[in-house]
């Protein structure tokens, strides 16, 4: 399995991107850099080489599904996962984020301490 | 309590300071969008729109982020009131009549302001000693009788609870208009009332989105009234002349199970796509669900994320669900872990067949949502129950004696690394002896209860508390001078003594003596501490009891 190290994070939300930020860094060792926009993220998505991108759905200007597919233009997302981060959301709207290319939906709010552990699990299943 | 002692500790720092910003963020947004809602009523139907559009990206926002900060409350009502505000975007007809109670509501939620937030399960909150104001539960009590409805108020006071007693259900109606309680203590019978306590709760439990932890006291004891109570969703019923200290131990009960962690479900399915639809639908029900898709994996994932429930497909290719069960089965340590089949079977014989084997329960699919939702949340509920009874002192929920002596090593070792001075308290209960002979044993587990509850209340999440023997008590206070243990402990040692405990008709009340040991004088180890405490016990009781006393 090919190691999971560094994290893509964006979101706009400042105190969400610091909660995760150090939940990230703290409890799962991961190097995480964080975008506060759709643009920003794919400025320097190919600079970083993230194994993992966590992309907030509802964001000003470009929005979390916009941006995913433009990413996916610019990085192999069959490697690289891209999980949606949003409030409570219906199952018929993450196989809607499923149909876009997400491979899992982490729903917001979630507990700090967890998080390092749920995106392991998301890549120990994308890659195991 | 204590936390371990783990280097996550580093890592709690921070996230409290992150909630602590969070809440700052939260007291400036609020008004925003009190305001906000405000310039709903004024503009053209365009503008209304894009007001509203924004209205509802701020509270996506906060129904996002406040439940990870700890204001979980907060959060909930900021998603129910975003759904409305999509309601409204959607019909695209801003009706006079509605919009004006959205506008009322959205204002009313940033009104109640950060302060009302019990944040229960947050890490990320402030430790003050007593107890911050947040952390408080405010407590409601209905009853007719003056003198009875004050020495309650008065007695859950001493127990750190913010208690108000009305007298009459209008008075009652106005404060909950105010702000709602964390529970509700209702008499059912209100003597010059035309409605009956226990119908008024039907009443206002309707009314209310989420029911109210809810306590009746009454006189009647017959079976029709519990059966009443009971429907109205009562969690305690006691008969006067109520004693306080036991009602004190069910509302503390009743916080207890709401402030629990979420509840940590494994699934193990061969099949994607169902466990995650699985794993969403227990997500959105705030459990914390891992997915396990090979069975292989099964001792990794139980010692690792250590499930409450386990959820096993029967059909998997490898292994069978059956199978799986009683391997897990083979480990004393995961006995108490409830395991649930998922299975396609309705084939009643195959089922218990697969029961028989191991595994406590069959959930058929295709399952409704509530249905899987509510099968693991009852399985889960019992087994943490269960777990906390056996690695607690079954009366009073405290650490056990081994435990808490644990406790003052580690407490003392940290103490000599950062230098800062801890204590260490023991107490005895004054002549406990003589409660058990004169009022008989129950009246004196009660009292012991009591006191737990109270030493609970009133002192830090970072102390340690255990019952060392019978009636003695140990206390372990990091970071805490012996002049501070002092104050703290007298104080906790006049509310006990002005608690009223009833047995057989009549009405008594105990005190306790407590001695105190700091580090500030040095110690070599735990055993030191502990004797020097014990010294001054000892001292207090010759001094005439009722006292603390100082090493």
């Amino acid at each position: 399995m090919p190691e999971l190290s560094r994290i893509l994070h964006v979101e706009d939300d400042p105190s969400i991107q610091a909660v995760a930020k150090v939940a990230l860094e703290a409890v799962g060792g991961f190097r995480v850099l964080s975008c506060s926009c759709g643009q920003d993220a794919l400025d320097q998505v190919q600079g970083f080489a993230p194994d993992f991108i966590l992309l907030d759905v509802m964001m000003p200007g470009m929005d979390g599904p916009q941006t995913l597919a433009k990413i996916a233009q610019l990085v192999d997302i069959g490697q690289i996962p891209v999980v949606f981060m949003t409030a409570k959301v219906q199952p018929a709207e993450i196989e809607h984020y499923r149909g876009l290319g997400a491979r899992d939906v982490i729903i917001k709010p979630f507990d700090p301490m967890q998080l390092a552990a749920q995106v392991r699990q998301i890549w120990n299943r994308v890659h195991g | 309590m204590a936390e371990p002692h783990t280097p996550t500790r580093e890592l709690e720092r921070q996230l409290q300071l992150l909630g602590e910003k969070f809440a700052e963020r939260l007291a400036q947004e609020l008004p925003e969008l009190a305001s906000k809602a405000q310039l709903l009523q004024a503009g053209d139907h365009q503008a209304q729109l894009q007001q509203l559009r924004s209205l509802r990206d701020q509270l996506h926002k906060l129904a996002g982020a406040a439940g990870t900060f700890g204001f979980a409350s907060i959060g909930q009502r900021a998603h129910e009131l975003e759904q409305q505000a999509m309601h409204w975007l959607e019909s695209l007809r801003l009706q006079d009549q509605g919009l004006q109670e959205f506008i009322q509501q959205v204002q009313q939620f940033a009104a109640q302001g950060v302060q009302s937030e019990p944040a229960p399960n947050s890490r990320a909150r402030p430790q003050a000693t007593p107890k911050a104001e947040t952390d408080v539960h405010c407590i409601y009590i209905l009853e007719d009788e003056t003198s009875i409805g004050e020495s309650m108020r008065l007695t859950l006071g001493n127990f750190g609870y913010h208690a108000e007693h009305f007298s009459r259900i209008a008075d009652l109606d106005a404060a909950l208009q105010r702000r709602l309680p964390d529970a509700l203590i209702i008499d059912v019978n209100l003597g010059d009332s035309e409605q009956t306590g226990l119908a008024y709760a039907a009443a206002l439990q309707q009314r209310l989105e989420q029911p109210l932890p809810l306590l009746v006291i009454t006189t009647e004891d017959d079976f029709a009234t519990h059966l009443e109570a009971v429907r109205v969703g009562a969690m305690g019923y006691f008969t006067k002349p109520v004693d306080i200290p036991q009602l004190e131990n069910r509302l503390e009960r009743c916080f207890a199970q709401q402030q629990g962690e979420p509840y940590r479900v494994l699934i193990v399915d061969d099949d994607h796509h169902l466990a995650s639809r699985y794993s969403l639908i227990l997500r959105g029900a705030n459990m914390l669900v891992e997915v396990l898709e090979s069975p292989a994996g099964i001792f990794e994932a139980m010692s690792r994320f250590n499930p409450e429930v386990v959820l096993l497909d029967v059909n998997m290719p490898d292994c069978t669900g059956p199978e799986l069960a009683q391997i897990i089965r083979f480990n004393d340590d995961w006995l108490r872990v409830p395991i649930i089949y998922l299975s396609a079977e309705t084939d009643i014989t195959r089922q218990m067949d697969a029961l028989i084997k191991a595994g406590d329960d069959f959930v058929s699919k295709p399952i409704a949502d509530n249905a899987l939702v509510t099968t693991v949340f009852s399985r889960a509920q019992r087994a943490r129950l269960l777990s906390i009874a056996l690695s607690r002192d079954s009366l009073t929920g405290l650490l056990k004696h081994a435990d808490i002596k644990e406790q003052v090593g580690i407490e003392l070792e940290r103490a000599q690394r950062s230098g800062k001075p801890a204590s260490v308290a023991m107490l005895d209960i004054d002549l406990f002896k003589q409660v058990n002979d004169s009022y008989g044993h129950v009246a004196g587990d009660n009292v012991i209860r009591a006191l737990a509850n109270l030493l609970r209340q009133r002192l830090r999440r970072v102390d340690s508390l255990g019952r060392y023997g019978g009636e003695e008590f140990l206390v372990v206070l990091p970071d805490c001078p012996a002049a501070q243990a002092r104050r703290i402990l007298d104080e906790i040692r006049q509310r006990f003594a002005e608690l009223h405990f009833i047995a057989g008709g009549s009405e008594f009340s105990v005190t306790l003596s407590a001695g105190i040991a700091s580090t500030e004088q040095g110690a070599h180890d735990a055993g030191e501490l502990l004797e020097r405490a014990d010294r001054a016990l000892y001292g207090a009781k010759h001094g005439g009891r009722n006292q603390v006393g100082q090493s």
